[in-house]
Protein backbone atom coordinates (compact mmCIF):
# COMPACT_ATOMS: atom_id res chain seq x y z
CA UNK A 1 0.00 0.00 0.00
CA UNK A 2 1.41 3.34 -1.01
CA UNK A 3 0.60 6.50 0.80
CA UNK A 4 -0.12 9.65 -1.12
CA UNK A 5 0.03 12.42 1.47
CA UNK A 6 -2.84 14.52 0.23
CA UNK A 7 -6.51 14.55 1.04
CA UNK A 8 -9.08 13.79 -1.62
CA UNK A 9 -10.75 17.17 -1.16
CA UNK A 10 -7.50 19.03 -1.90
CA UNK A 11 -7.24 17.16 -5.23
CA UNK A 12 -10.83 18.03 -6.12
CA UNK A 13 -11.87 14.43 -5.61
CA UNK A 14 -14.94 13.13 -3.87
CA UNK A 15 -15.12 9.70 -2.26
CA UNK A 16 -18.38 7.76 -2.66
CA UNK A 17 -19.75 7.13 0.83
CA UNK A 18 -20.98 3.66 -0.05
CA UNK A 19 -18.43 2.04 -2.38
CA UNK A 20 -15.48 4.38 -1.66
CA UNK A 21 -14.75 5.08 -5.33
CA UNK A 22 -12.77 8.28 -5.93
CA UNK A 23 -14.35 10.60 -8.46
CA UNK A 24 -13.98 14.10 -9.76
CA UNK A 25 -15.87 16.72 -7.78
CA UNK A 26 -18.04 17.57 -10.76
CA UNK A 27 -19.72 14.14 -10.75
CA UNK A 28 -23.22 13.97 -9.28
CA UNK A 29 -23.74 10.22 -9.04
CA UNK A 30 -21.32 7.39 -8.52
CA UNK A 31 -21.10 5.40 -11.80
CA UNK A 32 -20.20 2.25 -9.87
CA UNK A 33 -22.98 2.00 -7.26
CA UNK A 34 -25.39 4.78 -8.26
CA UNK A 35 -25.29 6.72 -4.97
CA UNK A 36 -25.54 10.49 -4.90
CA UNK A 37 -22.12 11.98 -4.21
CA UNK A 38 -21.34 14.52 -1.50
CA UNK A 39 -17.90 15.87 -0.63
CA UNK A 40 -18.86 15.64 3.06
CA UNK A 41 -22.01 14.26 4.65
CA UNK A 42 -24.78 16.83 4.14
CA UNK A 43 -25.36 19.14 7.14
CA UNK A 44 -23.64 16.56 9.31
CA UNK A 45 -23.36 18.70 12.44
CA UNK A 46 -26.99 19.92 12.38
CA UNK A 47 -28.39 16.46 11.69
CA UNK A 48 -26.22 14.81 14.32
CA UNK A 49 -27.17 17.39 16.95
CA UNK A 50 -30.88 17.17 16.12
CA UNK A 51 -30.84 13.37 16.42
CA UNK A 52 -28.75 13.50 19.59
CA UNK A 53 -31.22 15.87 21.24
CA UNK A 54 -34.09 13.57 20.21
CA UNK A 55 -32.27 10.60 21.70
CA UNK A 56 -31.55 12.48 24.94
CA UNK A 57 -35.20 13.48 25.30
CA UNK A 58 -36.35 9.90 24.67
CA UNK A 59 -33.89 8.70 27.29
CA UNK A 60 -35.94 10.40 30.03
CA UNK A 61 -39.19 8.40 29.58
CA UNK A 62 -37.07 5.32 28.86
CA UNK A 63 -35.75 5.46 32.41
CA UNK A 64 -38.72 6.88 34.30
CA UNK A 65 -41.53 4.80 32.80
CA UNK A 66 -41.89 1.03 33.29
CA UNK A 67 -40.11 -1.17 30.75
CA UNK A 68 -42.20 -4.21 31.74
CA UNK A 69 -45.67 -4.51 33.24
CA UNK A 70 -46.57 -7.72 35.06
CA UNK A 71 -50.10 -8.56 36.07
CA UNK A 72 -50.51 -11.59 38.33
CA UNK A 73 -53.72 -12.47 40.19
CA UNK A 74 -54.98 -8.94 39.66
CA UNK A 75 -51.83 -7.50 41.20
CA UNK A 76 -49.81 -5.39 38.82
CA UNK A 77 -46.08 -4.79 39.15
CA UNK A 78 -44.16 -2.32 37.01
CA UNK A 79 -40.42 -2.54 36.46
CA UNK A 80 -38.15 0.26 35.30
CA UNK A 81 -34.71 -0.36 33.83
CA UNK A 82 -32.86 0.59 37.00
CA UNK A 83 -35.43 -1.27 39.13
CA UNK A 84 -34.65 -4.39 37.13
CA UNK A 85 -30.93 -3.96 37.79
CA UNK A 86 -31.57 -3.57 41.53
CA UNK A 87 -33.77 -6.70 41.52
CA UNK A 88 -31.00 -8.66 39.80
CA UNK A 89 -28.43 -7.52 42.39
CA UNK A 90 -30.77 -8.51 45.22
CA UNK A 91 -31.30 -11.97 43.74
CA UNK A 92 -27.55 -12.43 43.53
CA UNK A 93 -26.99 -12.34 39.75
CA UNK A 94 -24.23 -9.75 39.85
CA UNK A 95 -22.74 -10.57 36.39
CA UNK A 96 -26.14 -10.30 34.67
CA UNK A 97 -26.87 -7.09 36.58
CA UNK A 98 -23.58 -5.72 35.25
CA UNK A 99 -24.43 -6.72 31.66
CA UNK A 100 -27.83 -5.00 31.86
CA UNK A 101 -26.38 -1.97 33.63
CA UNK A 102 -23.68 -1.58 30.98
CA UNK A 103 -26.03 -2.17 28.05
CA UNK A 104 -28.88 0.08 29.18
CA UNK A 105 -27.17 2.80 31.24
CA UNK A 106 -23.43 3.08 30.60
CA UNK A 107 -23.39 2.49 26.82
CA UNK A 108 -26.33 4.75 25.78
CA UNK A 109 -25.40 7.54 28.20
CA UNK A 110 -21.71 7.29 27.37
CA UNK A 111 -22.48 7.29 23.68
CA UNK A 112 -24.70 10.38 23.89
CA UNK A 113 -22.12 12.29 25.96
CA UNK A 114 -19.31 11.18 23.63
CA UNK A 115 -21.21 12.32 20.53
CA UNK A 116 -22.04 15.69 22.13
CA UNK A 117 -18.36 16.08 22.99
CA UNK A 118 -17.32 15.20 19.42
CA UNK A 119 -19.73 17.77 17.97
CA UNK A 120 -18.39 20.40 20.38
CA UNK A 121 -14.79 19.41 19.65
CA UNK A 122 -15.09 20.19 15.93
CA UNK A 123 -14.77 23.86 16.81
CA UNK A 124 -13.30 23.96 20.30
CA UNK A 125 -11.47 20.65 20.78
CA UNK A 126 -7.70 20.32 21.22
CA UNK A 127 -6.17 19.85 17.75
CA UNK A 128 -3.41 17.56 19.00
CA UNK A 129 -5.92 14.90 20.19
CA UNK A 130 -7.65 14.59 16.81
CA UNK A 131 -6.46 11.02 16.24
CA UNK A 132 -7.88 9.94 19.61
CA UNK A 133 -11.15 11.68 18.83
CA UNK A 134 -11.41 9.80 15.53
CA UNK A 135 -10.83 6.55 17.44
CA UNK A 136 -13.55 7.55 19.92
CA UNK A 137 -15.94 8.13 17.04
CA UNK A 138 -15.23 4.68 15.62
CA UNK A 139 -15.85 3.21 19.07
CA UNK A 140 -19.35 4.71 19.12
CA UNK A 141 -20.15 3.05 15.80
CA UNK A 142 -19.29 -0.37 17.28
CA UNK A 143 -20.95 -0.17 20.69
CA UNK A 144 -24.20 1.49 19.60
CA UNK A 145 -26.37 -1.52 18.90
CA UNK A 146 -25.40 -3.37 22.09
CA UNK A 147 -27.78 -1.24 24.12
CA UNK A 148 -30.68 -3.09 22.45
CA UNK A 149 -30.05 -6.04 24.81
CA UNK A 150 -32.62 -4.92 27.37
CA UNK A 151 -35.36 -4.51 24.76
CA UNK A 152 -34.66 -8.02 23.47
CA UNK A 153 -34.69 -9.40 27.02
CA UNK A 154 -38.12 -7.86 27.61
CA UNK A 155 -39.36 -9.35 24.34
CA UNK A 156 -38.14 -12.82 25.23
CA UNK A 157 -39.53 -12.63 28.77
CA UNK A 158 -42.92 -11.57 27.42
CA UNK A 159 -42.98 -14.48 24.99
CA UNK A 160 -41.68 -17.03 27.49
CA UNK A 161 -43.63 -16.22 30.63
CA UNK A 162 -47.07 -15.95 29.10
CA UNK A 163 -47.91 -19.49 30.14
CA UNK A 164 -51.42 -18.98 31.38
CA UNK A 165 -54.03 -16.28 31.69
CA UNK A 166 -53.14 -15.80 35.34
CA UNK A 167 -49.88 -14.14 34.50
CA UNK A 168 -49.98 -11.29 32.03
CA UNK A 169 -46.74 -9.64 30.98
CA UNK A 170 -46.44 -6.82 28.49
CA UNK A 171 -43.65 -4.49 27.44
CA UNK A 172 -44.04 -1.02 28.92
CA UNK A 173 -43.86 2.31 27.14
CA UNK A 174 -40.21 2.61 28.16
CA UNK A 175 -39.34 -0.34 25.95
CA UNK A 176 -40.48 1.62 22.88
CA UNK A 177 -38.80 4.81 24.13
CA UNK A 178 -35.59 2.89 24.72
CA UNK A 179 -35.66 1.30 21.26
CA UNK A 180 -36.13 4.87 20.00
CA UNK A 181 -33.03 6.00 21.90
CA UNK A 182 -30.97 3.24 20.29
CA UNK A 183 -32.26 3.88 16.76
CA UNK A 184 -31.96 7.70 16.86
CA UNK A 185 -28.50 7.60 18.41
CA UNK A 186 -27.36 5.10 15.79
CA UNK A 187 -28.67 7.47 13.11
CA UNK A 188 -26.84 10.34 14.84
CA UNK A 189 -23.56 8.43 14.69
CA UNK A 190 -24.18 7.66 11.01
CA UNK A 191 -24.73 11.32 10.12
CA UNK A 192 -21.60 12.57 11.90
CA UNK A 193 -18.64 13.15 9.59
CA UNK A 194 -15.20 12.84 11.27
CA UNK A 195 -13.54 14.31 8.17
CA UNK A 196 -14.88 17.72 9.21
CA UNK A 197 -12.54 17.63 12.20
CA UNK A 198 -9.56 16.85 9.98
CA UNK A 199 -10.61 19.53 7.48
CA UNK A 200 -10.40 22.20 10.16
CA UNK A 201 -6.98 21.04 11.27
CA UNK A 202 -5.68 20.90 7.69
CA UNK A 203 -6.96 24.40 7.06
CA UNK A 204 -5.27 25.73 10.19
CA UNK A 205 -1.97 24.09 9.23
CA UNK A 206 -1.90 25.68 5.78
CA UNK B 1 -5.01 20.31 -10.68
CA UNK B 2 -7.89 20.63 -13.11
CA UNK B 3 -6.11 18.47 -15.69
CA UNK B 4 -6.13 15.37 -13.49
CA UNK B 5 -8.62 12.72 -14.53
CA UNK B 6 -10.36 10.01 -12.57
CA UNK B 7 -8.18 7.30 -14.04
CA UNK B 8 -5.11 8.63 -12.19
CA UNK B 9 -6.84 7.59 -9.00
CA UNK B 10 -8.54 4.41 -10.23
CA UNK B 11 -6.59 2.25 -7.75
CA UNK B 12 -6.80 4.76 -4.93
CA UNK B 13 -9.26 5.36 -2.16
CA UNK B 14 -9.74 8.06 0.45
CA UNK B 15 -9.89 7.21 4.15
CA UNK B 16 -13.55 7.62 5.22
CA UNK B 17 -12.43 9.09 8.57
CA UNK B 18 -9.81 11.64 7.53
CA UNK B 19 -9.92 11.84 3.69
CA UNK B 20 -6.25 10.94 3.08
CA UNK B 21 -5.64 9.20 -0.28
CA UNK B 22 -4.04 5.75 -0.47
CA UNK B 23 -3.01 3.58 -3.38
CA UNK B 24 -4.22 0.03 -2.71
CA UNK B 25 -3.34 -1.63 -6.03
CA UNK B 26 -0.53 -3.90 -4.79
CA UNK B 27 -2.04 -5.70 -1.81
CA UNK B 28 -1.06 -9.35 -1.41
CA UNK B 29 -3.17 -12.20 -0.04
CA UNK B 30 -4.17 -11.49 3.57
CA UNK B 31 -2.68 -7.99 3.62
CA UNK B 32 -4.66 -5.37 5.51
CA UNK B 33 -4.64 -1.68 4.59
CA UNK B 34 -5.04 0.82 7.41
CA UNK B 35 -4.98 4.60 7.31
CA UNK B 36 -1.56 5.82 8.46
CA UNK B 37 -2.95 9.03 9.87
CA UNK B 38 -6.02 7.91 11.85
CA UNK B 39 -5.65 4.08 11.90
CA UNK B 40 -9.00 3.52 10.15
CA UNK B 41 -9.36 0.03 8.63
CA UNK B 42 -9.50 0.50 4.85
CA UNK B 43 -9.55 -2.88 3.14
CA UNK B 44 -8.19 -6.41 3.21
CA UNK B 45 -7.37 -8.46 0.15
CA UNK B 46 -7.89 -12.24 0.22
CA UNK B 47 -7.51 -14.61 -2.72
CA UNK B 48 -10.20 -16.99 -1.48
CA UNK B 49 -12.60 -14.36 -0.18
CA UNK B 50 -15.59 -15.31 -2.34
CA UNK B 51 -15.26 -19.04 -1.70
CA UNK B 52 -15.30 -18.46 2.06
CA UNK B 53 -18.18 -15.99 1.94
CA UNK B 54 -20.32 -18.36 -0.17
CA UNK B 55 -19.65 -21.19 2.30
CA UNK B 56 -20.37 -19.05 5.38
CA UNK B 57 -23.48 -17.38 3.94
CA UNK B 58 -25.09 -20.62 2.76
CA UNK B 59 -24.45 -22.31 6.13
CA UNK B 60 -25.80 -19.26 7.97
CA UNK B 61 -28.94 -19.32 5.82
CA UNK B 62 -29.52 -23.00 6.57
CA UNK B 63 -29.10 -22.46 10.30
CA UNK B 64 -31.46 -19.46 10.21
CA UNK B 65 -34.18 -21.61 8.62
CA UNK B 66 -33.53 -24.29 11.25
CA UNK B 67 -33.72 -21.83 14.11
CA UNK B 68 -37.01 -20.41 12.89
CA UNK B 69 -38.74 -23.76 12.57
CA UNK B 70 -37.94 -25.62 15.80
CA UNK B 71 -38.52 -24.85 19.49
CA UNK B 72 -36.11 -22.25 20.81
CA UNK B 73 -36.64 -22.81 24.50
CA UNK B 74 -39.31 -24.52 26.51
CA UNK B 75 -40.36 -23.58 29.98
CA UNK B 76 -42.06 -25.48 32.76
CA UNK B 77 -43.76 -23.57 35.51
CA UNK B 78 -46.37 -24.85 37.98
CA UNK B 79 -47.23 -27.81 35.78
CA UNK B 80 -47.69 -25.70 32.68
CA UNK B 81 -45.45 -25.91 29.66
CA UNK B 82 -44.66 -23.20 27.15
CA UNK B 83 -42.70 -23.88 23.99
CA UNK B 84 -41.20 -20.79 22.40
CA UNK B 85 -40.10 -20.50 18.80
CA UNK B 86 -38.41 -17.52 17.21
CA UNK B 87 -41.43 -16.35 15.14
CA UNK B 88 -43.60 -16.71 18.25
CA UNK B 89 -41.50 -14.14 20.12
CA UNK B 90 -42.51 -11.62 17.48
CA UNK B 91 -46.09 -12.88 17.42
CA UNK B 92 -46.52 -12.57 21.19
CA UNK B 93 -45.08 -9.07 21.16
CA UNK B 94 -47.53 -8.17 18.42
CA UNK B 95 -50.42 -9.43 20.53
CA UNK B 96 -49.47 -7.26 23.50
CA UNK B 97 -50.46 -4.12 21.57
CA UNK B 98 -46.87 -3.02 21.12
CA UNK B 99 -46.81 -3.61 17.39
CA UNK B 100 -44.01 -1.14 16.70
CA UNK B 101 -41.75 -3.05 19.08
CA UNK B 102 -42.67 -6.36 17.45
CA UNK B 103 -41.81 -4.97 14.01
CA UNK B 104 -38.51 -3.54 15.22
CA UNK B 105 -37.46 -6.80 16.86
CA UNK B 106 -38.52 -8.83 13.81
CA UNK B 107 -36.53 -6.50 11.54
CA UNK B 108 -33.36 -6.53 13.63
CA UNK B 109 -33.13 -10.25 14.33
CA UNK B 110 -34.83 -12.00 11.38
CA UNK B 111 -35.78 -9.84 8.40
CA UNK B 112 -32.63 -7.75 7.94
CA UNK B 113 -30.21 -10.66 8.58
CA UNK B 114 -32.15 -12.95 6.22
CA UNK B 115 -32.29 -10.31 3.49
CA UNK B 116 -28.57 -9.57 3.89
CA UNK B 117 -27.67 -13.26 3.69
CA UNK B 118 -29.69 -13.82 0.51
CA UNK B 119 -28.10 -10.75 -1.07
CA UNK B 120 -24.56 -11.65 0.07
CA UNK B 121 -24.98 -15.20 -1.22
CA UNK B 122 -26.32 -14.21 -4.64
CA UNK B 123 -23.82 -11.37 -5.06
CA UNK B 124 -20.77 -13.44 -4.15
CA UNK B 125 -22.00 -16.37 -6.26
CA UNK B 126 -22.41 -14.09 -9.28
CA UNK B 127 -18.96 -12.57 -8.70
CA UNK B 128 -17.43 -16.01 -8.23
CA UNK B 129 -18.82 -17.26 -11.54
CA UNK B 130 -17.81 -14.01 -13.20
CA UNK B 131 -21.25 -13.20 -14.55
CA UNK B 132 -22.60 -9.70 -14.74
CA UNK B 133 -26.21 -8.97 -13.85
CA UNK B 134 -27.94 -5.62 -13.64
CA UNK B 135 -28.93 -6.15 -10.00
CA UNK B 136 -25.35 -6.52 -8.75
CA UNK B 137 -24.94 -2.83 -7.89
CA UNK B 138 -28.34 -2.70 -6.20
CA UNK B 139 -27.51 -5.78 -4.12
CA UNK B 140 -24.20 -4.23 -3.08
CA UNK B 141 -25.87 -0.99 -2.09
CA UNK B 142 -28.46 -2.79 0.03
CA UNK B 143 -25.85 -4.98 1.74
CA UNK B 144 -23.67 -2.08 2.81
CA UNK B 145 -26.63 0.10 3.82
CA UNK B 146 -28.17 -2.59 6.03
CA UNK B 147 -24.82 -3.70 7.45
CA UNK B 148 -25.10 -1.72 10.70
CA UNK B 149 -28.72 -2.65 11.32
CA UNK B 150 -28.61 -6.36 11.98
CA UNK B 151 -28.48 -7.25 15.67
CA UNK B 152 -28.03 -11.00 15.56
CA UNK B 153 -25.19 -11.14 18.08
CA UNK B 154 -26.89 -8.63 20.39
CA UNK B 155 -30.06 -10.74 20.42
CA UNK B 156 -28.06 -13.81 21.32
CA UNK B 157 -26.58 -12.08 24.38
CA UNK B 158 -30.14 -11.00 25.23
CA UNK B 159 -31.23 -14.65 25.09
CA UNK B 160 -28.47 -15.63 27.52
CA UNK B 161 -29.43 -12.84 29.92
CA UNK B 162 -33.11 -13.80 29.90
CA UNK B 163 -32.18 -17.46 30.40
CA UNK B 164 -30.50 -16.55 33.68
CA UNK B 165 -33.43 -14.35 34.66
CA UNK B 166 -36.06 -17.04 33.99
CA UNK B 167 -34.07 -19.91 35.50
CA UNK B 168 -34.77 -18.38 38.92
CA UNK B 169 -38.50 -18.83 38.38
CA UNK B 170 -38.91 -21.94 36.26
CA UNK B 171 -37.19 -24.84 34.57
CA UNK B 172 -35.89 -23.91 31.15
CA UNK B 173 -34.87 -26.40 28.49
CA UNK B 174 -32.95 -25.21 25.46
CA UNK B 175 -34.30 -26.50 22.16
CA UNK B 176 -32.68 -27.27 18.80
CA UNK B 177 -33.25 -23.72 17.60
CA UNK B 178 -31.23 -22.27 20.45
CA UNK B 179 -28.12 -24.07 19.27
CA UNK B 180 -28.97 -23.43 15.63
CA UNK B 181 -29.24 -19.71 16.35
CA UNK B 182 -25.89 -19.76 18.16
CA UNK B 183 -24.20 -21.33 15.12
CA UNK B 184 -26.16 -19.01 12.80
CA UNK B 185 -24.90 -15.89 14.58
CA UNK B 186 -21.27 -17.02 14.24
CA UNK B 187 -21.65 -17.77 10.50
CA UNK B 188 -23.61 -14.58 9.95
CA UNK B 189 -20.85 -12.41 11.44
CA UNK B 190 -18.22 -14.33 9.45
CA UNK B 191 -20.06 -13.89 6.15
CA UNK B 192 -21.05 -10.23 6.57
CA UNK B 193 -17.58 -9.21 7.72
CA UNK B 194 -15.92 -11.50 5.18
CA UNK B 195 -17.15 -9.60 2.14
CA UNK B 196 -14.76 -6.65 2.08
CA UNK B 197 -16.45 -3.47 0.87
CA UNK B 198 -13.65 -2.14 -1.35
CA UNK B 199 -12.70 -5.46 -2.92
CA UNK B 200 -16.35 -6.37 -3.51
CA UNK B 201 -16.99 -3.14 -5.42
CA UNK B 202 -13.79 -3.50 -7.43
CA UNK B 203 -14.97 -6.95 -8.49
CA UNK B 204 -18.39 -5.59 -9.46
CA UNK B 205 -16.68 -2.88 -11.50
CA UNK B 206 -14.41 -5.40 -13.27
CA UNK B 207 -17.49 -7.31 -14.42
CA UNK B 208 -19.35 -4.24 -15.68
CA UNK B 209 -19.56 -4.17 -19.47
CA UNK B 210 -18.49 -0.57 -20.03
Amino acid sequence: MNKISVTAASRNLVSCHLCMKLLNCSAQHCPRCGCTLHLRKVNSLQRTLALLITASLLYIPANLLPIMETNQFGQSVENTILGGVVLLIESGSIPIALVIFFASVVIPLGKLLLMFYLCWSIYYGPPEAIRQRTTLYRLTTFIGKWSMIDVFVVGILVAMLQVSNLLEIRPGVAAIAFAGVVVTSMLAVESFDPRVMWDRRDRNND
Amino acid sequence: MATETNSDYADCLACPSCDLIFDISDLHDGEVARCSRCDHFLTVYRDNELRHVIAFASSALMFLVLSCSFPFMSLEMAGLENVMTLPRVVLKLWQTERQSLALLVAAFIIIIPALMLVLILSLSAALFMGRHYRWLALAGRLIYTLENWSMVEVFFVGVLVSLVKISHMATVVMGISFWAYAVFSVFFVLSSSGLDRVQCWRRIEDLSPS
